[in-house]
């Protein structure tokens, strides 16, 4: 009815006033009110005076159409009375109402039906851009087409033309192998791949790269690492010093290679990780069938993406409550950084402030995550473990334990024989009268034992002899010793028992969620229902209503995880391919990828990322045809410089040329094991362990430190697997690749940095691993081509740089090696060595030299 | 500058067979005016980017800057900025109004400092009772009691105040500093960064970003503990001139590559982070090691005081590196520790007890060696608190929330005037009514201490010369200038 004369009025103003600017409440009033009305007329939870200012059509109280002098709320203003609190309303601005109502105080547009409680989300907010559904836009059709490969260049094309740019020419073969390589892979090519590659006449030669590498098993490790980034993967609890070990994270870690690997949709990725006990049909108490299953196993270590925050809730913190909640909000934290690019934490204690996230909404939200957590029956990481045995393998291991049981038993019933022998001997070394008492007072459980009899134990302690036998007879605790290892030998016969950490829900507790007022949890306010943030929900989610799941699990992740795979949700779809996007092109197309909210950047090619969020839905939400739609791409395969690129856009934010950019540090690390042909290639698994060396630094071994000293054993092949089967702890980052900026997940990282700083140049120059490598590397060398430093030193480059040494090159360094070789024996010369020590300067010239193609520019960037 | 001269460096390479000779020869030779300087090729692929000392526009008053930041917002009713009439109305309701972070969570009590002010030094300037080593050296500080950056959250202040506007991704001070004006050192990063033992402030590595200008000036941070820098020692075979021919080689082969890529500027920063990693290598361990500062150094910073004993083991080494040539220092704390949104009444004095001494301590040591007339030392976070109660839910809880309309900092040396106070707060500490210093003001007034013009000292980007202050209209504040 209201709408329906609003518009009338609308009509009629036209005419009626002619050329004059009509005010509309969305544009000229809803500021005004916003800032001096609706705060308590609207905004609170009961509205002040019952009036709520936050829509024309609740105005009618207050104002009359056409007759500012008879509206209350000019009166009001006018007379001072209102506001309340805060500034008064200008002059200007009252001048601004009074010509809206004299109008006829119209809308622009029809205005909701229904209206959340709370600060009120304009429209403003609903027509930011990143709020909008995905809708697939035309490929850009003013381009030279010759140039396009697939859409991607299109659209690029389109915009750079504006700024007068054009591709950059094709990268030459080396290049492109070598960037591919690097980039799906994470290692080098080998020179055999390269001169296969150089050789292949094929006219497909470049696209059956792509596929080869799509389909190699390093690919997954490589990608499974960007998504290990995003969601704070650590092999450690973090949160406080002790920083205690996760044993059980990596298989985590392996669910999300085998997903790579097996090109997963990304929709059943996410769903399995937000609900993958509900869709596994587990809970707390009831998930031993489900863990018999591969597939259902698979979805139940899935859900540890909700278990990756740091927790410090097993490591005996100071303030237990607030390392409760804190777990809950860093997850939440992970999950909407990851999933929603919105920085949704804002809001846990206040309404966000640049984005139209309430309160409210973060708590609804939370809702959702809260009964599998229940801070209020908490459950510590400890209590979240789930074992893999199998009913054989658990019987055999009961069956075991009652046995060493036993076995223990027996051992301390030897053990007190042995007490009760050494207390007749002594009970005689005191004086007769007190023989009677003492030996009743022993014979009384401590808790029981009276002050006397305390005091006459006190007076004759040595006579006690109820525990350490040792003190009293050696021998005898060596037999009691003997036998509990008997006991712990038969333990270890026990199946090995692995665990899934695991967020499962108990069932039919379902803790009320309470907006926590300030985010303090001392201070629980109002219970809210579960559902999506305000500004995003739309029919498809809200009312929220809980999938049905037949075990007992509340089904809210279920139901959350299919509306956000649905293809409806507006930021799920973008901030992956946006990701995907950063990894290949290194730069994204919002280039804050964690935020999309107004305090991130805005899309350089918003089209682009819309029409690949489709594309990526489209295709099943594979990750595989995605990556050929980008690598395939003109765009991809230009070369990296380009002057005019350079200079005009420096950041490339046009994509005019392929952005150079440093290994990162997993990358260095792995290659430089690769090249020197110590690489590991064992895949999966628990980690390989960390510790601090006496230098301080943190390398990958067995950690053999004390409180006194750092030290660190070698532990043979393990010290040579790839970066992400090395442990991750987060008090401990291994040097080398902490010092290339792999992160520290606390609680994750959206976007690495890329530094150029002197500590890195030192780790090149004087850094143990680096040194070994660059030993291995020369012996490796010297063994495919002995004594043929020539022969050798292309192949150092082939291995490095995927390119022939030049002329000029080879000279420079074999003259380097001379020099070098000449000093070294010098050095030898002079120095005393060990026994058994034989110095082999041109060895040790070679490795200086292999060290300084390993610190060189040309092997740390990818081009 | 007063800093302990060893010899000529030119001296230094030809006594002792310096190893570096031969690598740095000739960028040492340039600086000290014995090369002429290489013709500035116009091409902008061509472009280098170095830190040679930088003439700066005008005489500078300041070489050096040490900022200890205090991410959170440290109050200044409690510790800077008294206010009677506050106390007169603790409990009631706040008579003005306020400009509050956030209405949901704000109450309209006023809170009245619990701890109490005094005058000191001969200047009289008030501090509160939890600062009683700053009290003895107000005689040094100016005090600004009026900044502002009108932004009311923790990442667009720290961008105010640290990269001068409230956006994010921009250079930050330090690397302007180094940018217009190169490093007085060859031995040491231009700009370095001490952290906190229990990790990075929040918004971490943006704290000491370059932003957009060349990687060149990004801050390098240093391990929070011993071994502060890692891998300085070379391997015995090779140090000294096999390491010396290591780099060159290197050199070479880079100088290859980047002729290759014009115009890379991260493959520039590289070239030069070998050549400043080997100078490292004999300086760094060095400056970074407390243990032969005479007792009664150690004593006045508080390294004997396990409270103290980390900011003060910090602030000796940002006075050793100054001494040593480094441009610009940032000792940070960890989180957003002075962010007492609650439990002011038990954290503040917590913090204030762990870091006034050592930083009274630095203002001290730095005048006794004659370094605070061109050293300019700065304490303070990125916005300060409101006057009013926040989370009245009984005492130990009490907080108060974000203020970016008046909030205080202390600045000292490099030619900022002694004992004075600047700009007021209203009467209760909310916002700054008398000489208001914008947080861009701040930046102008700073940099022309540093001989720079703010809006000269600019970098092109997108076409356009961008600056520390861009385009905000900065001014200024002489009347901070001695």
């Amino acid at each position: 009815m209201k709408l329906f004369s609003a518009a009338i009025l609308f009509a009629l103003s036209v005419t009626a006033h002619g050329d004059e600017a009509m005010l509309t409440f969305e544009k000229d009033v809803r500021p005004i009110v916003k800032a001096h009305c609706t705060h308590c007329h609207g905004e609170e939870e009961k509205p002040k005076g019952k009036l709520d200012l936050r829509l024309r059509r609740f105005m009618d109280k207050v104002v009359v159409a056409g007759d500012p002098a008879k509206s209350k709320l000019v009166e009001m203003i006018r007379s001072g009375e209102m506001p309340e609190k805060g500034k008064k309303v200008s002059e200007a601005e009252l001048a601004i109402l009074e010509k809206w109502i004299a109008q006829g105080a119209i809308t622009a547009n029809a205005e909701p039906l229904v209206l959340a409680p709370g600060p009120m989300i304009s429209d403003d907010d609903r027509e930011y851009w990143a709020f909008q559904s995905i809708k697939r836009p035309a490929v850009p059709s003013d381009v030279d087409f010759k140039k396009v490969r697939t859409p991607v260049d299109a659209f690029l094309l389109h915009a750079m033309r504006e700024k007068g740019l054009d591709f950059a020419p094709e990268a030459d073969r080396r290049t492109l192998i070598r960037r591919v390589t690097l980039d799906l892979t994470g290692l080098l090519p080998t020179p055999e791949e390269v001169e296969t590659f150089l050789n292949d006449k094929s006219p497909l030669a470049y696209e059956q790269l792509v596929e080869r590498l799509l389909a190699s098993k390093n690919y997954s490790e490589r990608w499974a690492r960007h998504w290990l980034d995003v969601v704070g993967y650590a092999d450690s609890n973090g949160y406080s010093e002790a920083d205690s070990v996760r044993p059980q994270a990596w298989r985590y870690r392996d669910y999300v290679i085998r997903s790579m690997n097996e090109d997963k949709p990304w929709s059943e990725f996410i769903r399995e990780q937000l609900a993958g006990d509900e869709l596994a049909g587990a809970t707390h108490a009831d998930y031993q069938q489900a863990v018999l299953d591969p597939k259902r196993r698979d979805e139940l270590t899935a859900t540890a993406f909700l278990r990756m925050a740091p927790d410090g809730t097993g490591d005996g913190v100071d303030d237990p409550k607030l390392a409760k909640n804190q777990v809950i909000a860093e997850q939440m934290k992970i999950m909407t950084s990851s999933l929603m690019g919105m920085t949704v934490a804002c809001a846990q204690c206040h309404d966000h402030r640049y984005d139209p996230i309430t309160q409210a909404d973060y708590y609804r939200l939370r809702a959702i995550f809260d009964p599998a957590y229940n801070w209020e029956a908490w459950r510590a990481p400890a209590q979240r473990l789930y074992s893999l045995y199998s009913p054989e393998e658990r019987a055999k291991a009961a069956e075991i334990e009652k046995k060493a049981a036993e076995i223990n038993r027996e051992a301390q019933a030897i053990s007190k024989k042995f007490l009760d022998e050494i207390f007749e001997v002594e009970i005689l070394k005191l004086p007769e009268a007190e023989r009677a008492p003492f030996r009743v007072a022993r014979a009384t459980p401590k808790e029981k034992q009276t002050a006397e009899q305390k005091a006459l134990i006190k007076k004759y302690p040595s006579a006690l002899a109820t525990y350490a036998l040792d003190l009293y007879d050696k021998k005898k605790q060596d037999i009691v010793d003997a036998k509990v290892a008997e006991a712990t030998k038969l333990r270890a016969t026990k199946p090995l028992e692995g665990f899934v950490m695991a967020l499962m829900e108990v069932k039919g507790q379902v803790p009320a969620t309470k907006l926590f007022n300030r985010g303090d949890h001392d201070q629980p306010k109002q219970a809210v229902t579960p559902g999506e943030l305000s500004i995003i929900a739309k029919p498809e989610i809200e009312p929220f209503k809980p999938a049905s799941v037949a075990t007992g699990s509340t089904g809210r992740r279920l139901a959350y995880a299919e509306w956000l795979t649905s293809g409806q949700h507006p930021l799920v779809a973008r901030v992956l391919v946006n990701r995907f996007w950063l990894n290949h092109m290194g730069r994204g197309i919002v280039n804050t990828p964690g935020d999309f909210g107004h305090q991130g950047e805005r899309p350089t090619h918003p089209e682009l990322l819309d029409w690949l969020a489709d594309e990526f839905m489209q295709s099943g939400w594979k990750l595989k045809s995605l990556h050929r739609v980008i690598m395939l791409s003109t765009a991809y395969r230009q070369s990296s410089t380009s002057e005019a690129s350079l200079h005009t856009d420096p950041e490339n934010k046009l994509y005019a040329r392929f952005k150079m950019h440093r290994l990162d540090a997993e990358t260095l690390r792995d290659s430089m094991l690769a090249i020197t042909g110590s690489l590991v290639q064992t895949s999966y698994g628990a980690p390989s362990g960390v510790g601090r060396d006496p230098q301080g630094r943190v390398v990958v071994g067995i950690d053999k430190g004390t409180i006194t000293l750092n030290k660190v054993d070698p532990a043979g092949a393990d010290d040579f697997r790839r970066s992400i089967y090395v442990q991750v702890r987060r008090s401990k980052p291994v040097t080398v690749l902490d010092t290339f900026d792999a992160p520290t997940m606390s609680p994750n990282c959206e976007l690495r940095a890329q530094t150029t700083v002197a500590p890195q140049s030192l780790l090149l120059m004087n850094d143990t691993f680096v040194l070994e490598n660059a030993r291995r590397l020369a012996v490796r060398l010297q063994t495919a081509a002995p004594n043929d430093p020539r022969k050798q030193l292309q192949q150092a480059w082939q291995l490095l740089y995927s390119k022939p040494a030049t002329e000029a090159d080879l000279t420079r360094s074999l003259a380097y090696l001379d020099e070098q070789t000449k000093a070294l024996t010098q050095y030898h010369h002079d120095i005393q060595h060990a026994k058994g020590v034989v110095p082999n300067p041109p060895q040790e010239a070679m490795a200086s030299l292999c060290q300084i193609l390993c610190s060189s520019n040309r092997f740390l960037y990818v081009e | 500058m007063n800093r302990p001269k060893l010899c000529s460096r030119r001296h230094f390479l030809h006594a002792n067979g310096y190893s570096l000779g031969t690598l740095a020869l000739a960028s040492l030779l340039e600086r000290d005016g014995l090369l002429a300087a290489p013709v500035k090729p116009e091409s902008f692929s061509e472009m280098r980017y170095d830190l040679t000392p930088k003439k700066p526009h005008f005489e500078p008053r300041a070489k050096a800057m040490i900022s200890m930041f205090m991410m959170g917002g440290p109050s200044q009713m409690d510790l800077f900025d008294p206010k009677p009439m506050l106390t007169k109305y603790d409990g009631q309701k706040f008579p003005g109004e306020i400009k509050y972070d956030n209405l949901a969570q704000a109450s309209s009590k006023c809170f009245g400092s619990p701890w109490k002010f005094a005058k000191h030094g001969q200047c009289g300037m008030e501090l509160s009772e939890l600062l009683p080593n700053l009290s003895k050296v107000v005689d040094e500080i100016t005090l600004i009691r009026s900044m502002t950056s009108g932004v009311n959250n923790h990442a667009q202040g720290l961008y105010a105040m640290n990269a001068g506007r409230i956006t994010a991704g921009r250079p930050a001070l330090g690397s302007w500093l180094t940018y217009g004006l190169g490093s007085e050192t060859e031995e040491l990063p231009a700009y370095m960064v001490l952290s906190h033992p229990s990790g990075l402030p929040t918004f971490s590595g943006e704290h000491f970003t370059n932003g957009w200008l060349p990687a060149l000036y990004q801050g390098t941070l240093i391990r929070p503990t011993e071994p502060r820098i890692l891998n300085l020692d070379p391997p015995p075979s090779l140090a000294g001139a096999p390491q010396d021919r290591q780099l060159a080689l290197l050199k070479a082969f880079n100088e290859d590559h980047l002729a290759q890529h014009p115009g890379e500027l991260d493959l520039q920063a590289r070239i030069a982070s070998y050549e400043l990693a080997a100078h490292m290598q004999t300086a760094a361990k060095e400056a970074l090691d407390i243990s032969k500062e005479p007792e009664y150094v150690k004593k006045l910073y508080g390294v004997d005081n396990p409270i103290t004993k980390d900011y003060a083991t910090r602030c000796i080494i940002a006075r050793r590196l100054v001494e040593r040539g480094v441009r610009y220092v940032q000792v940070l704390n960890s989180g957003q520790s002075w962010d007492q949104h609650g439990s002011l009444i038990t954290a503040l004095p917590a913090n204030c007890a762990a870091t006034d001494q050592p930083s009274a301590a630095l203002l001290i040591d730095l005048k006794q060696r004659g370094l605070l007339d061109s050293t300019v030392v700065h304490w303070g976070g990125e916005m300060g608190r409101l006057p009013v109660l926040q989370n009245d839910a009984g005492r130990e809880k009490w907080g108060r929330d974000h203020n970016t309309y008046g909030f205080s900092m202390w600045v000292a040396g490099g030619g900022f005037k002694k004992g004075h106070v600047h700009g007021e707060t209203d009467e209760f500490g909310h916002k700054a009514v008398i000489d208001e210093v914008k947080h861009f003001d701040y930046h102008a007034t700073l940099l022309k201490l540093f001989g720079l013009d703010h809006t000269k000292l600019t970098y092109k980007r997108n076409g356009l010369a961008a600056s520390l202050t861009d385009n905000q209209g900065a001014k200024v504040v002489e009347q901070l200038i001695a």
